[in-house]
């Protein structure tokens, strides 16, 4: 249903197949801040981030021969950076000692606050207890979480970039907002 | 057909339908959910929490500022560039094998060619309607009589195109991911709401994203600036340009400006700036009935202030600590916008003045 290749979208990838430049320069910027945002969960090393968007966008260009093949523009960038960020992550990690990638992968629901009181005009201190349940999440849960509400991937594509089977979505999101409901009602209520 | 009977709340939270109600506040939606409330009155308990729930993880983005994606996208054209210039040597921060410099080479016989055929002519600007729309898969209608012209589009939107002027959109528009018009002159857009496609015009530099809405864009390539007046709803306006430093006035997110109801923003092209005015004439949003309670008696100014606003879908901008002791008599009914504030700033002796779309009243308070 969140098909995300709308006209002009498949207009850029032909443009991109004829060497336009230009709009190889327009998918960065349109899509910059949800990439760094994605990015930027898997990884506080901002220089490493940029690099790894860099490398996305420089091997689009370098395939752009058969960039029409893409289905989703976002769904395929999103999983380009999140290969690139692990990958950095593993290599990074293998020089300084032999972490598991598993445990490098630490996804977390940054939250900002003051965006957050500005938006909803919630209280400081809501806003607050906001961010101590989200935090209280997994680290699956947040990501799935993330990629349906921030990134409104569908459950396919949600399954793919997690790796895990459809039912496997539909069940960690049942249980994340089920806990999401349990640490509210303990944080809203019960004080 | 889904049975929301049979709902919890968790069910409800990740349900695509409701999260487009919550998220997106469509018409339909909302007379949907209104009668189904009203049919299941069990039911309010379970939809307001999870409502609260989506609400709640509904905003949690940061932009990134401008000037750093525009660093990084130039970042990235110098690579490109040096690629062309010097296929095999670029290692600093990638590797990249000799299969791949290969195909490079030969694709950049290619370049050459069809960069010409895509953009004729240096003067031509990059956003130009000629550029933009230089794939030939369009559907494209121009105005060449000298009367408006109306055209109604697949998804029902209807469009008022001013004389000399043309749009183009894609065959499948009604089909695609996002409704995207490409307009060179003048017209005047209802949008047909439907969140989850958002209507996009693409006119020159600027790129108007719809929220919902009936608005006008002045765009003629001849001009020297691009004109956006919205009447109803709220639309988003960016360039298509890389986010220069001026485009970062007035705007919570940079490179981005959001226009309501009333309000036109001018783009200079040259200066590449954006600037928000009020319209002359600015109109009332809801239902004209509104109008006849507008006749006070001793009423708080914060009431009478918070009515004018709503109606008109306008800030007014004053301080609330000093005037709260201020009350208005007045009768403002069958007035404009400017006629009612002059009216409520003479009861208590104030002054206003219109900044960037919003309404400041200055007074030093009632006793």
């Amino acid at each position: 249903m969140k098909e995300d290749l709308s006209q002009v979208e498949s207009y850029w990838l032909q443009q991109l197949q004829c060497n336009n430049e230009q709009v190889l320069a327009l998918l960065m910027k349109q899509y910059y801040t949800d990439l760094y945002n994605y990015a930027a969960r898997l990884s506080p090393d901002e220089s490493m981030i940029k690099d790894c968007i860099q490398e996305v966008f420089i091997s689009l260009w370098q395939r752009r021969d058969s960039a029409t093949a893409i289905l989703s523009i976002r769904y395929y960038l999103l999983r380009a950076v999140k290969n690139k960020v692990l990958k950095a992550l593993y290599y990074n990690n293998r020089k300084a000692s032999p972490v598991h990638l598993q445990a490098a992968y630490n996804f977390s629901y940054e939250f900002s606050i003051e965006k957050l009181i500005i938006d909803q005009q919630v209280s400081e201190e809501k806003a607050a207890k906001l961010k101590r349940t989200l935090s209280q999440l997994s680290k699956r849960q947040q990501e799935v979480i993330y990629l349906k509400f921030y990134q409104h991937l569908d459950h396919e594509q949600i399954a793919e970039l997690m790796g895990i089977s459809r039912q496997s979505v539909y069940n960690l999101l049942h249980e994340t907002i089920q806990k999401l409901r349990n640490l509210w009602h303990t944080e809203f209520v019960a004080r | 057909m889904k049975d929301f009977r049979l709902y919890d709340i968790t069910d409800f939270v990740l349900d695509e339908d409701f999260i487009r109600w919550v998220y997106e506040k469509r018409e339909e939606d909302e007379a949907f959910w209104d009668q189904w409330l009203q049919q299941h009155p069990g039911k309010h308990l379970v939809i307001a929490e999870a409502r609260r729930i989506l609400e709640s993880l509904k905003t949690t983005q940061t932009a990134v500022p401008a000037p750093v994606v525009t660093h990084e996208v130039e970042r990235l054209m110098q690579t490109i560039r040096e690629q062309h210039e010097q296929p095999a040597s670029i290692t600093r921060t990638y590797k990249i094998g000799w299969y791949a410099a290969a195909v490079i080479l030969v694709l950049l016989a290619v370049a050459g060619f069809s960069y010409k055929m895509f953009l004729p002519g240096a003067s031509i600007s990059p956003y130009s309607y000629a550029a933009l729309t230089a794939d030939r898969k369009l559907v494209e209608k121009k105005n060449n009589s000298d009367m408006p012209m109306h055209l109604t589009l697949p998804d029902g939107s209807s469009i008022e195109l001013a004389p000399d002027s043309r749009i183009g959109y894609a065959r499948n528009f009604d089909s695609a991911g996002t409704r995207d018009i490409y307009l060179s002159g003048e017209a005047f857009f209802s949008v047909t709401r439907m969140p989850n496609r958002p209507f996009r015009v693409f006119s020159n530099d600027i790129v108007t994203k719809v929220l919902g809405t009936s608005f006008n864009i002045r765009s003629f390539e001849s001009d020297t600036t691009i004109q956006v007046i919205v009447r109803t709803g709220k639309v988003s306006v960016y360039t298509m340009a890389d986010g220069s430093p001026a485009t970062r006035t007035a705007a919570n997110q940079p490179g981005e400006v959001i226009l309501a109801s009333n309000q036109r923003l001018v783009y200079a092209k040259a200066a590449q700036k954006f600037q928000k005015v009020l319209l002359d004439n600015p109109v009332m949003i809801v239902p004209a009935a509104a109008d006849r309670n507008m006749v006070y008696e001793d009423a708080p100014l914060e009431k009478v202030f918070s009515t004018i606003a709503k109606a008109y879908d306008i800030s007014i901008v004053y301080d609330n600590e000093l005037l709260k002791h201020c009350t208005v008599t007045a009768d403002l009914r069958n007035e404009t916008f400017y006629r009612k504030l002059e009216l409520v700033c003479r009861a208590i002796g104030a002054t206003y003045e219109v900044i960037d779309g919003q309404v400041v009243v200055q007074a030093s308070g009632c006793n």
